[in-house]
């Protein structure tokens, strides 16, 4: 079918999102080639100098992005799993199953930034119930300000947000399987354990890759609840990239630099994503 | 056996509930407090620990010349800037996504999936890159603190999950009925609204209630492209937080902000159980 | 009013899927396409319908250009083998679609639509949804909306290949009725499968197209007696036609040293020479004055019994016209039906057949 007709259906989506966007982009590109800062604001032209920068004389950038892959990976990972054990038991058998499913989307139904502010009063180190509970056992962590804890209570908060967005994409995938495998695995005699390994997981292996590659592109994102969190804090414990970047550029007003970090984060990203959604294909497709 | 992995299913769920849940039952109790509730340390129970108040509440809906915190401004303008930037972004990724579904393409070396890649890498943009170019795109336009401003941009974070789920979603149509149309003398627009259309509201439902989620929720860009004429919700309640404004009012305000969407926690939640969900989301 | 069909190519990868492609078809005629899967009848159907765009050649209906002409504009009518239906619509709907399409007058369109259900047998179904349909009855619903339509093109692609038995030979004689009524004098019915036994059944002209070439066009008994080369002896049969290398020579027909023959009276005109020898799988026999062949697999379908045998290096297979089980590897003794045999050159091309 090779008409005309199917640029006409394409084209307005594409146009506006082009539209939009390459402004943004081809101006963030020129913007890493100048040298504007709060000294000298204005697009001036100094070549790769930025980049030079970046690439030799600013460890910083890299530690938040070693940062960034440890806060992002350790939370997609806590949340596959725990979000797929949920997704599993509000599967089929069990009471309430409704409220239960219901219950458990409601987290990522909710705004991140709020829910964090809420978290920091929860947090407080003397006024929050968390330490006024632990006080029994005679610790009271310092949730905020110390940098382990830091890392902590932002992974905790992420887990909390998201492990339900993870949860409804896998509970939908659970939904969708074909019953044949699972009546063919019970009339074989598998115990529930074995029905999981060898019919459930590989069955659902598309899936799970597919919402373990969309938590990690909005993962690497992480930037609200580190804002409202910790500000980046303690030190630098908890500054990701998007937490650097916007430093420099919004508030340093270094923003040449700051476009040069973005389009390095952009491509690194691209690269590492597009890497990673090959090698988790290839290895959940083999079992 | 089946009964310890019954008691554990159990515990694990009661768990988890309970730390969802744990941060709701603070606030809802902190937002009855005031400031002596507050500052003697942690309490929980109204009335037993504390002795409740209502200026939490009351003060969100007077407008700031009282003192108050007027947040129903924000709400409407959130609502506002949501649905319309999902509106626009279903109608226009459904559009994109049916082309990318059903032709091919190829301009040079770029095929189809390039193309749908290209959409949905919008979505690894950190919102820190492209704050400063939309900074001064929309300063450029006259369109910074703007209700249209934001929508336009809205537009660009929104799209490429309208044209990831409805490009999905239209794979699993049949071409043929397409086909079918076009030979009962459809021409290709008509096929399309006549018959793929019709067929194709869960989809456009699921794609809608994203859109409406990951729009709500926004933080940044609100944060970065709107100052005083627009306000929305998230950035009200934020600014709140770095002002010194009492915990309860902070609290009563986030309560009040999250209400909605649990709403549409059970939209989704009975689409899934239709099993509509399931669907259109592989 | 005839569609002619000119040097069709269409090649979009390494290998054509239609292949220099020349066809005439006349009005109030069924034509049969008879193909392997994957042999070009989809794509033919669907070029016919304006689906697909050839790279090359030309379509001609009714004196014009049809490849001018967009699908839309084309007056055809297609049958798929999937049941195709608009799920959003109800069975009067359906069949509706395409004359409101049209804007036909309201009365006019009741008439037809409850002609076209009146003709498959769907009366009193007009209301339902498609979903609550079985398949043999979506199918007659899709047949309805194209019947409805009066095209003067009605392309079948596999239409029964769905359908269990029982009602695809009901429904087969169905269609012979309806394609062959006064009204069906004016268009052109091309109904597509990979069965031989169907293409026989319908009886009507026969197009045998294999890796997007046309083989050979006839009517069915034509075809059927005189395949025009081994590829079309083994696609019109079923099981297909066994076929051997042997040797006419010294008055003896010889497929191996222990399969030989004293050369019948029917061939006594051949020259000597190295030949490809058919037989089909109905003429051979269990015969204890015949030779030993060991069994390979044994089928069983409905009342006969498919042995799949092998001679040293001759292989064929026969049709017992009995249910029996045989054990791998057990020998029984085959005669041939001599007056029925084929003879191909080495290149392929029929060289003589029984019914010349």
């Amino acid at each position: 079918m090779n008409f005309k007709h199917k640029f006409v259906f394409l084209l307005p989506g594409l146009i506006v999102l082009i539209g939009i966007l390459i402004f943004p982009i081809i101006f963030t590109v020129r913007l890493s080639l100048s040298g504007w800062n709060s000294y000298n604001p204005g697009l001036d032209f100094v070549g790769i100098k930025n980049y030079i920068r970046l690439f030799t004389d600013d460890p910083r950038f890299w530690q938040s992005f070693f940062r960034l892959s440890f806060l992002a990976i350790t939370t997609v990972f806590l949340q596959y799993i725990i979000g797929f054990f949920l997704a599993h038991v509000v599967w089929k058998d069990i009471k309430f199953k409704r409220f239960f499913r219901v219950l458990f989307l409601i987290p990522m139904m909710t705004t991140p930034v709020i829910m964090t502010v809420i978290w920091r009063t929860f947090f407080h180190e003397s006024l929050g119930p968390l330490n006024d509970f632990l006080s029994i056992f005679g610790i009271q962590p310092a949730w905020l300000s110390s940098p382990g804890l830091a890392k902590i209570s932002i992974i905790v908060v992420e887990v909390w947000q998201w492990t339900s967005f993870m949860f409804l994409l896998l509970l939908a995938g659970l939904l969708s399987l074909p019953k044949e495998p699972f009546l063919a695995a019970s009339i074989d005699g598998a115990s529930p354990f074995k029905k999981f390994m060898y019919v459930t997981f590989p069955l659902m292996a598309p899936i799970s890759i597919g919402a373990i590659i969309i938590r990690l592109i909005e993962a690497s994102k992480i930037m609200d609840t580190v804002f409202v969190l910790t500000s980046g804090g303690p030190g630098t414990s908890t500054e990701t990239s998007s937490f650097y970047i916007f430093i420099k550029g919004l508030r340093e007003f270094q923003m040449g630099y700051a476009a040069t970090m973005s389009f390095t984060y952009l491509i690194i990203m691209i690269i590492s994503l597009t890497i990673i959604a090959k090698v988790l294909t290839k290895v959940l497709m083999k079992e | 056996m089946p009964k310890l992995y019954t008691f554990l299913k159990y515990f694990c769920v009661i768990l988890w509930s309970c730390f969802v849940v744990a941060p709701f039952l603070w606030a809802i109790s902190t937002s009855f407090k005031d400031f002596n509730s507050v500052t003697g340390g942690a309490t929980y129970i109204p009335w037993l620990q504390f002795e409740p108040t209502l200026d939490g509440w009351s003060v969100l809906f007077k407008p700031g010349s009282q003192g108050g915190i007027n947040i129903i401004g924000p709400y409407f303008n959130s609502i506002f800037v949501t649905f319309t930037a999902s509106f626009i972004s279903i109608v226009l990724g459904t559009l994109s996504a049916y082309a990318l579904s059903r032709y091919t393409f190829k301009a040079g070396f770029v095929k189809n999936n390039d193309i749908t890649f290209f959409f949905i890498s919008q979505r690894i943009m950190p919102p820190v890159v492209l704050a400063i170019p939309f900074f001064l795109f929309l300063s450029t336009l006259g369109l910074l603190d703007s209700l249209a401003g934001l929508i336009l941009v809205y537009i660009v974070l929104l799209m490429p999950i309208a044209v990831w789920i409805m490009v999905d979603f239209f794979n699993r149509v049949p071409k043929e009925i397409d086909e079918t149309a076009l030979i009962d003398g459809c021409n290709p627009f008509q096929a399309f609204f006549k018959v793929v259309l019709p067929n194709s509201i869960p989809g456009m439902i699921v794609a809608g209630l994203f859109c409406i989620i990951f729009g709500w929720i926004d933080f940044f860009f609100a944060f970065i492209l709107t100052f005083t004429n627009v306000q929305l919700l998230p950035v009200k309640i934020v600014a709140l937080n770095s002002s010194i404004t009492p915990w309860w009012s902070l609290s009563a305000a986030a309560l009040v902000s999250v209400a909605p969407l649990i709403v549409v926690a059970f939209v989704v939640e009975r689409f899934l159980s239709k099993g509509n969900l399931s669907g259109a989301l592989k | 009013m005839s569609l002619n069909l000119g040097n069709i190519i269409f090649k979009p990868t390494e290998q054509y899927h239609l292949n220099d492609i020349t066809l005439n078809f006349e009005p109030g005629k069924m034509y049969t396409i008879l193909g392997r899967t994957l042999s070009g009848k989809t794509t033919l159907l669907k070029t016919i319908a304006g689906l697909q765009t050839p790279d090359s050649g030309n379509i001609q209906f009714e004196g014009k250009d049809f490849l001018a002409i967009p699908v839309w504009e084309r007056n055809v009518a297609m049958v798929y083998q999937q049941f195709i239906n608009y799920p959003h619509l109800n069975v009067k709907q359906n069949i509706e679609f395409p004359l409101k399409q049209r804007k036909m007058d309201p009365d006019l369109i009741e008439k037809e639509v409850s002609d076209a259900i009146q003709k498959v047998g769907l009366k009193g179904f007009e209301v339902r949804k498609i979903q609550e349909l079985s398949g043999g009855q979506q199918q007659r619903v899709a047949l309805a909306r194209s019947l409805a339509k009066k095209a003067k093109i009605l392309l079948l692609d596999e239409p029964l290949v769905n359908l269990d038995y029982k009602l695809r030979e009901g429904l087969r004689e169905e269609f012979k009725k309806l394609f062959t009524g006064s009204e069906a004098s004016q268009s052109i019915f091309i109904y597509a499968s990979t069965d031989p036994l169907e293409a026989m059944q319908l009886n009507g002209d026969i197009i045998v197209i294999d890796e997007g070439k046309i083989l050979q066009t006839g009517s069915a008994k034509e075809v059927f007696e005189n395949p025009a080369n081994a590829k079309v002896a083994e696609i019109t049969n079923d099981p297909a036609m066994n076929l051997n290398k042997g040797k006419i020579e010294n008055n003896k027909l010889i497929f191996n040293n222990d399969i030989q023959f004293d050369l019948p009276s029917n061939l006594q005109s051949i020259q000597t020479g190295d030949y490809l020898v058919g037989i089909r799988a109905t003429d051979l026999y269990l015969d204890d004055k015949g030779f030993n062949f060991q069994v390979d697999i044994s089928e069983i379908s409905g009342s006969e019994t498919f042995l799949h045998l092998h001679n040293q290096d001759i292989k064929c297979v026969a049709t017992i016209e009995e249910v029996k089980s045989y054990e791998v590897d057990e020998n029984v003794k085959i005669n041939f039906d001599l007056s029925k045999i084929y003879l191909f050159k080495e290149s392929g091309e029929l060289l003589y057949s029984p019914y010349q």
